[in-house]
């Protein structure tokens, strides 16, 4: 394994720096006027497109960046700690771009990963069934082969932005999958296909990007909607849930870093008694040790991103899922504390820290539940017995 | 075509502004940056080298800044945005120079690297004295077109608008010249990733001032013609005074605070 160290390098840096500035110009107010509107953040994601810093994990022959999923990650904190961030990051060029620049033909790579690099294409990720929320082995969407290529046929639930996507990469299994073992195989699958239909889902988080159920219904494909190999099982599908953690972990990490500031910025001006409140050990504390936690937690999300990007597959999926688990706590803690330093003011719309409660509590839960983490690492790490 | 941007590594004016002893702006315990007003400087440069395309040869954008070792930051951020190469003059006899003797180390080693054109920004963020382009050029002996809101360049022409509080003029000069940009000229880029990524692999030349062939005595605190006697800390944001208007009254409470603060 080649060295890696434990300080981002100055271009990684330099990146953040750039990516912040350029946020900020944004603003949480921009994000919260367009979720409040039901518009889209389209300006922003162009803006974030056109310097390059959508694509930076994509290769350069294909119009990116040529950098890894950690540049990658760093953008969308930033982007998060400045109040904007933008949740089609995680699907369009982490996973899908991940999957495609990895697994897809030179075909298929010179079709989808310029768009995706330059932010004109955009790429849903849907792998949630209702009858598989957490257990992705029990995936029915099926594919079966016909003369000229795929017919699809199933039902997600909780995909990202399809509205907002031109096309979705789709987990399935092929139909002689009898055995009942995950041969998860990838298909693309454009929004506006014939038997292709999305609802949105009602959610209590402030988003720009709404959630969808997908109803697949004998979608017809041509054979190159297959991405990779039908018989890679797990091995593909992991090159794009790896990137998703990692991607997951530094939303979360921003956010925290927002209600941090926020918070932080109260307590230095909020004078109740002889000092501002933050001088008081009951409100500095909590934000102190919220710091901490979420340092640690972006030290492990770096940490999987430079084991991803060195190639080291294995150790990057136990490394990403204890740095979503530690990011999820870290942005739920951070976001409590940051509404109990500001008091009523805290739930107020005006102050805008409220509304980071719903949005914080969704990393505990998506891509993968914190239960779920902690199986994963009893088993895996510890070496424990399965329950399931 | 050369171009020399000259640039200032400056505190990071979102920070707390700390002087030493000398009174001499405590450059350790912050965080610099590339001067606001210099990014204009660097974009306009990058522009012109953009418009001349391959018709003007070769172009090439040299940063040029003066400073202590981590100035190279400035640069930096100068090549990520496009610039080709960089010149770090660092030498600690300069530190405490005054605009009359920055102008006179900037002008040497301006002299040692080709140039059609200067460029400057405004004024530094920090000191904000405005006069370091004026300066320059008298000491080339080149025109100086200062203060340009737009920048055109025709063959060997360069023509700037200069927009004044009562009039706006054309200013016209010859190449080789002097041109310093305000910041209305243009916002200046945010680097690429991909020119992120560039900027590592440019080289950056560090000169001293004997490289210069500049007296150690021409420059620095004791051979400045100003100095600082006094700095304050500027004094805390007050509360502000909130005018209502629930009754129709607003506009003369407004008016009437205007008038007493001699706005209007």
């Amino acid at each position: 394994m080649t060295q890696i160290p434990f300080v981002e390098s100055p271009e990684r840096q330099s990146l953040r720096q750039e990516v912040r500035k350029l946020a900020s110009s944004y603003g949480r107010e921009y994000f919260v006027r367009q979720a409040r509107n039901g518009e889209k953040t389209t300006e922003l994601w162009q803006d974030i497109a056109k310097h390059g810093y959508l694509g930076v994990s994509i290769p350069e022959e294909y119009g990116g960046g040529g950098g890894g999923i950690g540049d990658l990650a760093a953008v969308l904190e930033e982007l998060a700690a400045a109040g904007s961030p933008l949740l089609m990051m995680v699907v369009s060029p982490a996973i899908c771009g991940t999957v495609i620049t990895r697994f897809g033909t030179d075909e298929q790579k010179r079709r989808w990963l310029p768009g995706i690099a330059d932010g004109s294409f955009t790429m849903a990720f849907a792998i949630t069934e209702p009858d598989a929320g957490s257990n992705s082995h029990r995936i029915t969407t099926t594919a079966r082969r016909d003369a000229d290529g795929w017919v699809l046929k199933g039902r997600k639930i909780y995909i990202s932005g399809v509205d907002e996507a031109q096309a979705v990469l789709v987990v399935a299994r092929t139909e002689d999958a009898k055995t009942g073992s995950l041969k998860p195989c990838l298909f693309v699958v454009p929004t506006d296909a014939a038997g292709f239909e999305y609802q949105p889902i009602e959610m209590e988080i402030l988003s720009p990007e709404k959630q969808f159920s997908v109803f697949i219904d004998d979608v017809h494909l041509p054979a190159d909607a297959l991405v990779g190999d039908e018989d890679a099982g797990l091995l593909q599908l992991f090159a794009g849930l790896n990137p998703e953690r990692i991607m997951a972990s530094a939303f979360a990490t921003g956010m925290a870093r927002l209600a941090l500031e926020q918070a932080v910025e109260y307590a230095k001006t909020r004078q109740v008694f002889k000092t501002p409140i933050g001088a008081h050990q009951a409100i500095a504390h909590p934000l102190a040790e919220s710091h901490v936690e979420v340092e640690l937690a972006r030290l492990m999300t770096q940490k999987a991103a430079a084991l991803y990007d060195a190639g080291e597959d294995m150790a990057a999926g136990e490394a990403a899922n204890m740095a979503k688990f530690a990011s999820a706590d870290a942005v739920c803690k951070a976001a409590d504390r940051a509404v109990q330093t500001l008091g009523g003011n805290g739930l107020t719309v005006e102050y805008g820290v409220a509304s980071l409660l719903t949005a914080s509590r969704l990393s505990r839960i998506a891509p993968v539940s914190r239960e779920m983490i902690l199986n994963f690492v009893s088993s895996f790490s510890l070496g424990l017995p399965k329950s399931y | 075509m050369n171009i020399v941007v000259c640039v200032k590594y400056v505190p990071d004016a979102t920070g707390d502004r700390k002087f030493e002893s000398d009174n001499t702006v405590d450059r350790e315990g912050v965080d610099g940056l590339l001067s606001e007003l210099d990014e204009y400087a660097v974009e306009q440069s990058l522009q012109l080298k953009e418009k001349l395309g391959s018709d003007g040869g070769d172009s090439e954008v040299t940063v040029l800044t003066i400073g202590p070792a981590g100035a190279v930051d400035a640069i930096r951020k100068a090549l990520q945005m496009g610039a080709d190469k960089g010149v770090h003059v660092q030498d600690d006899a300069i530190a405490g120079s005054d605009a009359f003797a920055t102008s006179l180390v900037l002008a040497e080693a301006v002299k040692k690297l080709p140039h059609d054109l200067v460029v400057c920004g405004m004024a530094s963020t920090d000191g904000g004295m405005g006069v370091v382009p004026a300066m320059l050029s008298e000491r080339l002996g080149l025109p100086g077109a200062t203060l340009g809101s737009s920048i055109e360049l025709d063959g060997q022409t360069l023509k700037i608008r200069r927009d004044g509080d009562t009039a706006t003029v054309t200013v016209e000069a010859t190449l080789p010249a002097v041109l310093s940009v305000t910041d209305q000229s243009g916002e200046a880029r945010y680097p690429s990733f991909k020119g992120i990524m560039a900027a590592k692999k440019k080289p950056v030349e560090t000169w001293s001032l004997a490289d210069l062939g500049v007296d150690a005595g021409q420059v620095g605190l004791e051979a400045s013609y100003t100095a600082v006697e006094e700095t304050q800390a500027r004094p805390p944001r007050t509360a502000g005074e909130i005018v209502k208007d629930e009754d129709g009254s607003g506009a003369k409470a407004l008016v009437d605070f205007l008038v007493s603060k001699k706005f209007v």
